[in-house]
């Protein structure tokens, strides 16, 4: 019933409970959930003002009523929800308030979820699925997710809401004045994910009065296709003697209400500082007033946690690295669990330019569902660039599109009716925008008309799972013109047509074009310019690829899209710039240049010595004294840490330059010493952990690095898996030094041939003889040196 | 050089060393980066203070055991507890450089703590100056984890400031904070102006430390 009359006509929701509760004697840290029951009365009367106020929905005071807040307490969880939802009901009874919803109020845990903080998104599912399903049971009639400052927590909330109860789902968020999140999402962001995951009302609460809130209003209308909630604070928070208030009064708040309703929002009510006069008050002013229907929007919109990307009038770059195929070097990295390897690819394609990246961990020996999962969040944690899931392995994708924070793009469904039952139903789960492949059964049709035909299959066969053709992006397919001649001519022809016939957006992995051909990337960047020409929204290629990017800048420039060409003469003014810069600085030897840290000069000046020397030669007349001279400089304290990473990040461009001769000098890999690192469990700062990784690897050594919060399990494990003779643990903190302490016994019981060194901010070396530990590093050069010594 | 820098040197253990060029131009193209992205935001609220003997004390509904802390708000009937963020995107970026350019990592995390400690003194400078005006005066602001001040009350400060939720200020099972560049304080309101410019640092029994402000 709610759902009938959402977004048909003005709703009212009530205002702030915990101001409320507050005036009534609420002390700052207590559990206000604990007074549905304590002070029945009071929360009672505070709904029952709300419902004589004219509110249709009332928030049940359930909002810190979750696993991971409420807890240590006096009442179960669901005694609790029961009273919240309870007081409810006879509040609306005693204000004989016949037609009115109860709301379960669902805010946030608390906690930060990982990779930013060390909650795990399961965990956070977990305690909201606990809370939603009490919510329902109790007879809430929707459930209202509110307050809430970071994306990701919204999304396992939404998440736990639609897998288990069938109740309608509001969202609202705080933005700030810059319409930016706590965490850093962005309006259209937090639009695109919360369409994606199909709530049924989305909007802001908290944070701002009603004046300040209007300028975001307009911008959530701008993006979505859905009702709007506002719930403005009474005015901005003030602070009088520590205490906060808010003093924007009834009369003063109706009236910013009423525009808020010409400006588009169609379900009002107040957050903290409101009172039942405000709502009074908004209520009279509002009532009758012609709310703006919700009309649709016809973005294509993938974003991440803090960044939308808009696939629209200006192509986009989807950057194609991230991916093993024909890449022996990524491939080794995938089979060695190297995600430092992955991650660095994906910096280097997001400053060259790119704007998406897609995203392919598939190998046949390796465990694609773990490693996509593992790959998607990891990469989340640097980059806020949108990403592509690229996979043919469902679970992967399911996995993926689970843990990925925003609205993804998915690489892909094609016109293959199995295809489509597989990949429409989690996308609609989930939201994304879906790469739809214009092959099917049949193959590739060899005409434009063909492939335009199985793109209107695929729009059609999404639209019976209410997805909409702006989620989706139809990919022609290139051929190779070297096997088939009319290939270019035809995807360009099926571009057009596609373009036209749908109006849809459109995708090309371009490089596809050149197969067999000499000097690709000429071939390659001609094409993308007639395919963007053609109507290509966004083109997969590689951003690294010097051609390709002149293509994008000048083809942006040309067509208008580059304000003042700003873009090109940036890109194309630096070329001249650099061109003198070529020569490298070469007065100095090898040793010098790594003493000195300087980076670039190590990696230009053992290529060129590397012609007259042996790489053994190079490595022991060079390398190993300047590393030597840096490292007894820190001992001494004339070389500082800065210093001796900067000379350890130059010895490591020259060991890279030689490692490429040497070849693949198998024997010489593996027969290097081994050493497990890991920041131990609860513990989530491993830039000491990292400095020690760096040395290590400069001395020659094979670093297994764990990460960080490691639990002793894991540790244990890799330490057998390995046969490993020494680890190095991290911790920072004093409360995290008791799970260095639990690892340290494990690893005596299990493996104790196994040498254990530790260091971290809060150690000592009593400290560390307390915990057991072998050796205590006071900085990371001494790790080094007692890893020569245990490999000796 | 500035105080952040001249801090920022001696968080990477500089000493009284003089600093390299190339990690002073690193200093200040991260403080140019961090006034781009830090998205600094704080939140403060007083509570009363009652004396329960020389290492005892309560600070609204918290009981706190600790002998410096009770020694620094001596003669106090009044106490701000605060909390200051420099926002998650700071940890963002400190992990990518950790991933591709260390030395940047190391130079980034210390001037971020630095231009943390800034904020955190202006802050605190704004609010004396306000309190002056009511005839109070501020006693250094002192963090859990400062002297036998347990960093185990961080859970409950969090509370009491409504820290998550106000400013974005949250906490992992082991105490820590995140974002990681953050802070959370005590600093006490008396009437009478007790000349002591004894801060964090200084107070440390930890007299040999490499880090400590000489």
């Amino acid at each position: 019933m709610l759902l009938e009359r959402l977004g048909k006509e003005l709703l009212f929701f009530d205002g702030g409970m915990g101001s409320l509760l507050q005036k009534e004697g609420l002390q700052p840290g207590e559990s206000p959930e604990n007074w549905n029951i304590e002070k029945k009365e009071i929360v009672r009367s505070i709904h029952r003002g709300y419902f004589e106020a004219g509110s249709d929905i009332v928030l049940a005071n359930t909002f810190g009523a979750n696993a991971l807040k409420y807890h240590d307490q006096k009442y179960a969880l669901k005694e609790i929800i029961n009273a919240a939802l309870e007081n409810v009901r006879c509040a609306a009874q005693e204000a004989n308030k016949e037609k009115y919803y109860a709301a379960l109020d669902v805010g946030p845990t608390g906690q930060l979820l990982k990779p930013l903080g060390n909650l795990a998104f399961d965990d956070a599912y977990e305690a909201y699925k606990e809370v939603m399903v009490l919510g329902e049971q109790a007879g809430a009639d929707l459930i209202h997710i509110e307050t809430m400052s970071d994306a990701y927590e919204v999304k396992a909330a939404v998440l736990a809401a639609k897998e288990n109860t069938s109740l309608p789902v509001f969202v609202t968020v705080v933005f700030d004045s810059k319409g930016k999140l706590l965490t850093g999402g962005d309006v259209p962001s937090v639009v695109a994910l919360l369409e994606g995951l199909g709530v049924d009302a989305l909007g802001i609460n908290c944070g701002l009065g009603p004046e300040q809130m209007l300028p975001i209003l307009n911008e959530i209308a701008k993006y979505t296709s859905l009702p709007i909630i506002v719930k403005p604070n009474a005015g901005l928070p003030k602070q009088k003697d520590g205490e906060t208030y808010y003093d924007v009064a009834p009369g003063e708040f109706a009236k910013t209400m009423q525009e808020i309703v010409k400006n588009g929002a169609c379900i009002i009510g107040g957050c903290c500082g409101t009172t039942p006069e405000h709502i009074r008050a908004m209520a009279e002013a509002c009532k009758g007033m012609e709310i703006i229907k919700p009309t649709y929007k016809p973005y294509t919109m993938v974003s991440s946690y803090g960044k939308v990307v808009e696939l629209g009038e200006v192509p986009v770059i989807i950057g194609e690295r991230i991916n093993p195929t024909g890449k022996k070097k990524f491939k080794e990295a995938l089979k060695a669990h190297d995600l430092d390897y992955i991650l660095k690819e994906a910096v280097a394609q997001e400053e060259r330019g790119a704007h998406i990246l897609d995203v392919n961990v598939g190998l046949p020996d390796i465990d694609e569902v773990a490693m996509m999962k593992e790959v998607v969040q990891e990469l989340q944690s640097i980059t806020n660039l949108p990403l592509q899931i690229d996979t043919v392995d469902a679970k992967a994708l399911e996995a993926a599109l689970r843990i990925y924070n925003g609205k993804p793009m998915v690489n892909s469904v094609s016109g293959k009716q199995e295809s489509m039952d597989t990949v429409f139903p989690l996308v609609k789960k989930y939201g994304g925008v879906v790469v739809g492949l214009t092959l099917d059964e049949t193959g590739i049709p060899e005409t434009a008309e063909g492939r335009l035909a199985i793109a209107g299959k695929i729009i059609e066969e999404a639209k019976k799972y209410g997805i909409d053709k702006k989620d989706i992006v139809i990919d022609v397919l290139a051929m190779t013109i070297s096997s088939e001649p009319q290939g270019a001519k035809t995807t360009l022809e099926a571009l057009k047509l596609v373009r036209e016939v749908y109006d849809v957006k459109t995708v090309l992995g371009v490089s596809n074009i050149s197969f067999g051909l000499p000097t690709r990337s000429i071939i390659n960047a001609n094409f993308y310019t007639m395919a963007m020409q053609n109507g290509l929204s966004a083109g997969i290629i590689n951003p690294s690829s010097e051609a390709m990017m002149n293509a994008y800048y000048s083809y942006c420039a040309l067509m208008g899209y580059d304000e003042n060409c700003q873009n090109y003469i940036e890109r194309c003014g630096q070329m001249q710039a650099d061109k003198p810069a070529t020569s490298v600085n070469n007065q100095f030897d090898l040793k010098t240049v790594i003493i000195k840290g300087l980076k670039e000069e190590a990696h230009h000046i053992t290529s060129e010595l590397i012609k007259i020397e042996k790489p053994l030669d190079i490595i022991n007349q060079y390398l190993i004294p300047a590393l030597d001279e840096v490292g007894q400089g820190f001992e001494k304290g004339t070389v500082f840490l800065p210093q001796l990473l900067m000379s350890a990040d130059a010895a490591k461009a020259a060991f890279e330059v030689l490692k490429e001769q040497m070849g693949n000098d198998a024997e010489a890999q593996s027969g290097k010493d081994k050493i497990v690192l890991a920041t131990v469990k609860g513990d989530i700062h491993d830039i000491g952990k990292n400095i020690v990784k760096v040395l290590l690897e400069n001395y020659s050594f094979e670093v297994i690095d764990l990460g960080k919060d490691v639990p002793p399990e894991t540790i244990v494990e890799a330490v057998l898996k390995h046969d490993i003779k020494l680890i190095g643990l991290s911790a920072l903190m004093t409360t995290t030094v008791v799970s260095m302490e639990e690892t340290i016994k494990l690893l005596r019981e299990k493996a104790p041939e196994c040498k254990v060194m530790v260091g971290g901010a809060v150690l000592n070396q009593e400290y560390a003889d307390m915990i057991d530990a072998d050796f205590y590093g006071k900085d990371a050069m001494q790790s080094v040196y007692y890893a020569q010594k245990i490999f000796k | 050089m500035d105080t952040r820098t001249k801090e920022a040197v001696r968080y990477l253990g500089y000493g009284r060393h003089a600093i390299d060029e190339r990690t002073f131009m690193l200093i200040q193209e991260s403080f140019q980066e961090l006034e781009k992205i830090a998205d600094v935001k704080s939140i403060y609220r007083i509570f009363e203070i009652s004396h329960l003997n020389a290492n005892e004390l309560k600070l609204g509904k918290m009981t706190v055991k600790s002998s410096s802390l009770c020694k620094n708000l001596k003669g106090c009937d009044l106490a701000i507890l605060f909390g200051v963020t420099l926002g998650a995107e700071i940890d963002r970026r400190m992990r990518k450089y950790e991933i591709t350019d260390i030395p940047k990592a190391v130079v980034f995390q210390a001037s971020a703590a630095a231009f943390l400690e800034e904020h955190c003194d202006e802050i605190e400078e704004k609010m004396k100056n306000e309190f002056h005006q009511l005839g109070q005066y501020l006693r250094p602001r002192f963090s859990p984890g400062y002297g036998d001040f347990s960093i185990l009350h961080q859970k409950e400060i969090l509370e009491m400031l409504d820290a998550p939720k106000r400013i974005g200020l949250t906490m992992t099972d082991s105490f820590m904070m995140i974002p990681t560049k953050s802070v959370t304080a005590v600093i006490g309101v008396s009437k009478t102006n007790e000349n002591c410019h004894k801060k964090g640092c200084e107070i440390c029994s930890k007299t040999d430390c490499l880090y400590r402000r000489s």
